[in-house]
This record gives structure tokens, C-alpha cells and sequence, in this order.
């Protein structure tokens, strides 16, 4: 076990452990009810386990218990046994099992500690005390590993999520651990770099040299890469847990249920009607409804660049109107969040115009096209509002009602009504129950969980629901259920004439919409119908995009390839 | 490390003395460093002091204005500002002052300035013998820092968008207070996964680490020092 003191070793020579569980029990310290109860299975040394639950399932818990995390450096309350290899994981101090286990999270940017290449991937071998040379020479061989190299002295920050992402795994791997872990790897990625990622991770696979624990809900790119499947419901009881081959369409339900995506070759035909329905009815174009908002190349340079080269955005032009549904792709960097700044007027073009229709100032006859930045904040709340994709950001009340009327309040004294009607407040209660959250309205933001805080921030903007609702990757974190339940309250939304836009990288989004705006380093590259962006996504490599699709909620109709081009999904 | 060790030397020799021709010695030394050593163009000096300005100024004003000297009626006044005088060595202590300001605002940038953030961590703890947890545990916070801004500056648009515009003092400090509240549960959140991704990694377990990157202390080093030493000590002693 020992290989610390030893100079060189090779990159995978710790023997794969065996993961075996018996009752595992795990409650978080000041939680009532256990995230993880009565977790029984064996997984063979070198096979590749993928854990599968709804949101708030536990799989995370799973995941740090396999480090070692739990219990050694989060309080809680430990039952049952759980055995990497021969080591107790109770019972071995952290140290020893942070040699065997190596653990990837889904956010890139809250895992690399160091700002230079080098010096991150050397963080976790100078932790387990590995001599200077060893580290020298083991540095960049992790890299050629993951495909970086000759990044050895890039700034962390300068790196794309997806080179961000590949350099985690890099790290993970430098210090020769028998067992991987990745908690939803690919959670913040765009779709070429998280094809990348299941590459990688599906080459890590094929070697055999490790045991594998993939924490992911994309089923189709996930399960062709498993061996064995285990299966938590919403409380972190076990399910099931079967080999991969075992899984096929009769447990769609059972899968669709626990908020996996199943791939589209299993549902059932009564199921594909029933997505193709939602989708006629999602392209379903209202009668062209006013003009909403207008930008005409827009230019802006990124902040921090003096000289003016690099451009946000450079000459983009779009306009909405009332009632379309507009999905606004492109990879990370693209310039979607820039696009959705300067519309709201939070950000000012360099060149270009952007005009917003305009609720009447006094002694004006009627509504008029006027550039956000000037409006004052009443009167932008009640054009357009926007979903920020960490919500947490966005809440400015103590309890969930509050955060609901806070807006309506807002406006109310913004166009000088200062009475602030208790008729509001039971419009608040009625917008939370529709939501869901009818039973948290006395409960801090803060305090709930992440799908419900998703659909508290869309339950803010329901009471006086903007013309123009912006939403910035909405179904981040979500699970199948979760990106079900915002899309149906989107729905509502839009059939009251409100018009959409979701920027995002996932194009299991796409379907839903009428419309896809493409953005490419900042031009629109794209700009019509989702069925013709799927069948040729304007993006070099396309495959990634198209591929993506396949994982959709619903089928977009013709012109779009099946099964993508690696393994066929079982049975 | 040689870096840290001029840097208080000079700030520390700025304060000895009331003399004014010593921090501008000084000041001139440590441009000479900051541009050798930092890499730091000239021109971009006054820009990093510039925030102090403000400071700066109104210090040196006030000092000049305030100084005992301008009591003493031995002294002839070089200028008058309505009922105040003010004499000759008021002037030479108010300078003094300001410019001491600006040695100290100078060590501080040769000392934090824009050398690399992880080698002043590896100094710390290779030369100075600081304990891991807290050099590298700052080390990861700075990297994150930027994050930070930009959670700030989404907070505040969020918060216009909802339509909220504080209008008077009590309501615009409700509002400053309300946006620290948010700005603190996500900087939380931030260091909570942070920190597990750390420990997720080994550290902080209780093993000695090792180095990737050796800071020896040369004879450069030392070098350096005593050149600092030096510096300080013309300057304090050299005669007009």
C-alpha cells in the first residue's frame, strides 16, 4: 500500500480495490433524517459503478464516504461498514485512505486550489509527502495523461471548464490512487468538453487499472460505460443494485422516476407521443406579438482587456417578441451572459443599441421603445426580470413568502403606491403553492434545497411576472424531475404572453423552445428553428451538440440523428 | 523572502526620522526595486498609488496646516491662509509626513505587490516557518477573490432587477446590509467546497508536506538584505 516513499512509480499501479458495503447509514450532524440508509453491495476490483438518484438523493454523501470524507472530516452519525480494499473506512485514519481514493467534483472552479498548472496537480502529491523528484517527473506525465501538456506553467484561470475539469481529473490521477470517484463531472460543461470528459473517463475504463465510481444522471452517455448500477430513491435508500446489462427499458419508469434520462431508444411509444404532443405545442408560434426588445450590433470588449481586442460580444442583433420561447446556446464563453446583461441594461454596449419597450412615463400617450440602462429599477422589473444560475445570489428577503412579494412591493412603490396590499400577500401564498413550495413559506432562502431554490427564484418573478423573463442556465443541478417541473412553470408562464429566453449550453433544452439563437465567441452564428440547429449545429466539432440532443426530453421530429456514434445503449 | 525583509526595513527607517529628504531617498530606492525586482514599468507606479491620493494629499495638508511649528512666533511665515500661518519647517514636517505615506504604500507593493501569490505562500512557510493550514489555506482564498467580485457585482444587479431602489440613508445601508448577508452565505458556500476539495486531497492530515517548488535562501538573498540595510542606512545618515 505503501508506494509514498518509493521515487518513481508508474501511473496506475495501486491494485484496484473492492468497494463493499454492508447497511451503511450515514445522518449529517444537526439533520433529522439520515442521507444515506441501508446502502448494501459489492463491486468487483477494476469494474465501474454508476450511482444514479434523484437530486437530494445522497449520491454526493456516497461519494465522500468512499474518500473518506465522511466520517473523518464532516460531523455526523456513521452505521454499518463500508470497505475499500482491506482498509475499514471508519476505522483507517483519512491519511491512509486519501492514498487509495482519488475524487473529482462538478465544479471546477471550487476544486483547483492553485493558480498555476504545475503547482495544482503537485498540491495533492506534496500533501502525502512524495519527494521533490518523484513529484517532477510525475507532474508532467498526469498532464500528457489528460491530454494538457505542456500546460505546466498556464494560470488556472486562464484555462476553458473543460480543461479545468481535465486537470482535476490530472490531478486525481498524479498520485496513483486504485479507486476514482467523480461526483457529476460533466455537470458544467458544454457538450463538446463533456464528451471529452466521458472520453476520458471511458478510456480510464476500458484499462481496467481502477475501480470507477461515476455519480451522473445522463444515461445514455453514462451507462454504456458501467459495469454495475446502483440505484438510491429521494430519501438515500438503495433501490437497487444490478449490473449495467440488467438495466434496460423495463425499468424506465423506475429510472425516470429516481431522475435519471434515460435514453430515447427506451420509451415506449405511448411516452414518445406524449414528448412529441409537448413539443408541437411548445413550437406552436403565437401570432407575432409585439416587439418586446430590440438590439442592433451590439459590441462590447471584455472588462479586464484594455486594448479593446477581445470582444464579448461583437455586433450581435436580436429581437424578441411577446410570447416566443427563445433557447440562447453556445459553448461557455460565447458571450450568453453578456447577451443577457446588456438586454437587462445591468451592462453598457460599447457600440450598438439595445431598446426595450417601456411602460409609459407620465404624460407620455403611450408604451415606447427606451434603452434599459436609463430605466429606472420599478420600472424595469415590470419588463423584464432574470433568473440567475445560481439563485442563491438573486434572493433579497428572509423567508420564502417575502422573497415572493418583495417584487410586487417593489414595483408598487416605484410608481408611488405606497400601500402595500395584504391582498399581495395571499397572492404570494397562492404563487408558492404552485410552485410547490406552499409549505416552506416561512423558511429562510437560504435553507432549502437547491431544485426548490431554483423554483423559488422563478416563484419571485410570478406575482408581476416581466414582459420578458431571462433565465440563465436554468436547469443547472437539475435533475429529470427538476427540469421537468421549471419547464411545466415556464409553460404557465408563456401562455400568460410572456416571452423566454434560456441561456444555455445543454441542448436537452432545446425541444421545448421555438427558436435557438446561436452565439459563437461572440457572434450569432445561428439564428431560426431547433430542429435544423440539431440537424447541423453550427459548431466545429458538431457531433458533440448534435449527440447531446439525444438525451432530450422530448423528440424534436425529423432531420436529427439517433444513437450517438460510440456503444449502442443496451437492449 | 529578501523581498519581505527590505520592505520593513525601509518602512521602518521611513518612520525614524522627521527628516523629509529621508523617505525621498527612500522612495527613489524603492522605485529602483519595485521596477528591477517586481517588474513593474514605471509609468504604472503612480496608477497602483493612486488610490491613496486622495489620502496622501489631504494628510500632507492637514500636517502642514496643524504643525506646532507655525505657533512659534520665531519663525517667519512663508505664507498665510486667513487666520493661519504657515512657516518654513511646518512645510518640511507635513511633507515628511505625506511622504512617508508613500514609502510605506511602495514597501508594501514590492513586498505583496505583483509577485506570484504562491511563492510568497512557499516563503512563508520554506523560510519564515508559517504553518501550512494558514499560508496555503490564504493562498486558495486569494485565488478564489476574484470569484467574490464578481458574486458582489451580481448580487447588486439581481437586487435592481427586483426592482429594489433604496431611497434615503436607512434604506440604502438596509440595502448595503441585505447584499452582505447574500455576499456572506455565498462566500460560505464557496469555502465549504473549496475546503472539502482540499481535504479531499490530503490536506491537512496530519503528514508533513512536502515542497514542489524549493525556496532556498541564497546568497542572493542575503545579498539583497544587506544592500536594503545599506540603503536605509544612507539614507538616514548621508547629509543634505
Amino acid at each position: 500500500m505503501t508506494t509514498v516513499q518509493e521515487g518513481r512509480i508508474a501511473l496506475e499501479s495501486a491494485t484496484p480495490p473492492s468497494i463493499e458495503a454492508d447497511g451503511l447509514c450515514w445522518t449529517y450532524a444537526g439533520r433529522s433524517r439520515p442521507a444515506i440508509e441501508g446502502l448494501t453491495f459489492r463491486l468487483e476490483p477494476g469494474r465501474v459503478l454508476l450511482v444514479l438518484g434523484p437530486s437530494g438523493s445522497g449520491k454526493s454523501t456516497v461519494a465522500r464516504a468512499l474518500a473518506g470524507l465522511v466520517p473523518h472530516v464532516l460531523p455526523g452519525t456513521w452505521k454499518g461498514t463500508l470497505r475499500v480494499g482491506n482498509l475499514d473506512v471508519a476505522q483507517t485514519p483519512a491519511r491512509l485512505l486519501g492514498e487509495r481514493i482519488g475524487l473529482v467534483f462538478q465544479d471546477p472552479d471550487s476544486q483547483l486550489v492553485m493558480s498555476r498548472v504545475d503547482d495544482e496537480v503537485a498540491f495533492g502529491l506534496e500533501n502525502r509527502a512524495w519527494t521533490r523528484e518523484a513529484m517532477q517527473a510525475r507532474v508532467p506525465e498526469a498532464l500528457a495523461r489528460v491530454g494538457l501538456a505542456g500546460f505546466e506553467r498556464r494560470g488556472t484561470m486562464t484555462l476553458s471548464g473543460g480543461e479545468k475539469q481535465r486537470l482535476a481529473i490530472a490531478d486525481l490521477l498524479a498520485a496513483g490512487p486504485g479507486l476514482l470517484v467523480l461526483d457529476e463531472p460533466t455537470a458544467n460543461l458544454d457538450p463538446p468538453a463533456m464528451h471529452a470528459t466521458f472520453e476520458q473517463i471511458a478510456g480510464l475504463a476500458r484499462v481496467r487499472r481502477h475501480t470507477i465510481v461515476l455519480i451522473e444522471h445522463r444515461l445514455e452517455a453514462a451507462l454504456p460505460l458501467a459495469d454495475d448500477v446502483l440505484l438510491l430513491d429521494e430519501s438515500g435508500r438503495q433501490l437497487a443494485f444490478a449490473a449495467a446489462d440488467a438495466v434496460g427499458p423495463e425499468a424506465v419508469g423506475l429510472l425516470e422516476r429516481n431522475g435519471a434520462w434515460v435514453p430515447r431508444a427506451w420509451q415506449g411509444v405511448a411516452v414518445a407521443r406524449a414528448h412529441e404532443a409537448r413539443a408541437a405545442e411548445a413550437r406552436r408560434s403565437t401570432e407575432a406579438g409585439a416587439l418586446l426588445l430590440e438590439a442592433a450590433q451590439v459590441r462590447i470588449a471584455y472588462p479586464a482587456d484594455e486594448s479593446g481586442t477581445h470582444l464579448a460580444l461583437d455586433g450581435v442583433s436580436i429581437s424578441v417578441r411577446a410570447g416566443e420561447r427563445i433557447a440562447l446556446v453556445g459553448p461557455n464563453g460565447a458571450g450568453k451572459s453578456s447577451l443577457l446583461f446588456v438586454m437587462t441594461g445591468l451592462l453598457r454596449p460599447d457600440a450598438g443599441t439595445v431598446r426595450l419597450r417601456a411602460l409609459p412615463r407620465d404624460g407620455e400617450a403611450g408604451e415606447t421603445m427606451r434603452d434599459p440602462a436609463r430605466l429606472r429599477a420599478g420600472e424595469i422589473a415590470a419588463r423584464i426580470g432574470l433568473v440567475f444560475q445560481d439563485p442563491e445570489l438573486g434572493f433579497v428577503a428572509r423567508t420564502a413568502r417575502a422573497e415572493v412579494s418583495a417584487g410586487a412591493r417593489a414595483m408598487d412603490r416605484g410608481r408611488g403606491r405606497d400601500a402595500h396590499d395584504a391582498h399581495d400577500d395571499h397572492g404570494a401564498d397562492g404563487v408558492l403553492a404552485h410552485f410547490g413550495l406552499g409549505h416552506l413559506a416561512l423558511e429562510s432562502p437560504f435553507r432549502l434545497s437547491q431544485g426548490e431554490q431554483r423554483r423559488l427564484s422563478l416563484a419571485a418573478l410570478a406575482l408581476r411576472p416581466p414582459a420578458i423573463l431571462l433565465l440563465d442556465e436554468p436547469t443547472f443541478g437539475l435533475d429529470r424531475r427538476g427540469t421537468e417541473a421549471v419547464l411545466r412553470l415556464l409553460d404557465d408562464l408563456r401562455a400568460a404572453g410572456q416571452a423566454q429566453i434560456l441561456a444555455t449550453h445543454d441542448p436537452r433544452l432545446l425541444p421545448a423552445c421555438e427558436r435557438v439563437v446561436a452565439l459563437d465567441a461572440g457572434l450569432v452564428v445561428f439564428d431560426g428553428a431547433p430542429g435544423a440547429f440539431l440537424a447541423t449545429p453550427p459548431y466545429r466539432p458538431a457531433g458533440p451538440w448534435r449527440d447531446g440532443v439525444a438525451l432530450a426530453i422530448e423528440p424534436s421530429g425529423g432531420g436529427v440523428d439517433d444513437t450517438p456514434g460510440r456503444a449502442a445503449a443496451p437492449r | 523572502m529578501a523581498r519581505l525583509v527590505a520592505g520593513i526595513v525601509w518602512l521602518v527607517a521611513s518612520i525614524v526620522t522627521l527628516d523629509p529628504l529621508v523617505p525621498v531617498r527612500l522612495i527613489l530606492a524603492a522605485v529602483v526595486a519595485l521596477v528591477l525586482w517586481s517588474g513593474l514599468p514605471l509609468r504604472r507606479i503612480p496608477g497602483r498609488l493612486a488610490p491613496l491620493g486622495f489620502a496622501i494629499l489631504s494628510l500632507t495638508a492637514f500636517s502642514i496646516l496643524l504643525s506646532g511649528s507655525n505657533a512659534d512666533p520665531s519663525l517667519a511665515a512663508v505664507a498665510t491662509l486667513g487666520p493661519a500661518r504657515i512657516t518654513g519647517p511646518a512645510i518640511a514636517a507635513g511633507l515628511a509626513v505625506g511622504l512617508r505615506v508613500v514609502v510605506i504604500a511602495l514597501s508594501t507593493l514590492l513586498v505583496f505587490g505583483p509577485s506570484d501569490p504562491t511563492r510568497m505562500a512557499d516563503s512563508l512557510v520554506q523560510q519564515w516557518h508559517f504553518p501550512d493550514r494558514f499560508a496555503y489555506g490564504t493562498l486558495a482564498a486569494l485565488r478564489v477573490a476574484p470569484f467574490m467580485a464578481g458574486d458582489w457585482a451580481t448580487i447588486a444587479a439581481a437586487r435592481r432587477l427586483r426592482g429594489l431602489q433604496p431611497r434615503g440613508p436607512a434604506a440604502h445601508l438596509r440595502e448595503i446590509g441585505g447584499r452582505l448577508l447574500t455576499m456572506l452565505v455565498a462566500a460560505i458556500r464557496r469555502a465549504e467546497r473549496l475546503a472539502l476539495a482540499m481535504d479531499a486531497r490530503g490536506f491537512d492530515s496530519g503528514i508533513r508536506r512536502t515542497h514542489f517548488r524549493e525556496l532556498r535562501t541564497t546568497w542572493r538573498d542575503w545579498l539583497t538584505i544587506g544592500v536594503a540595510f545599506a540603503v536605509a542606512a544612507a539614507a538616514l545618515v548621508l547629509p543634505r
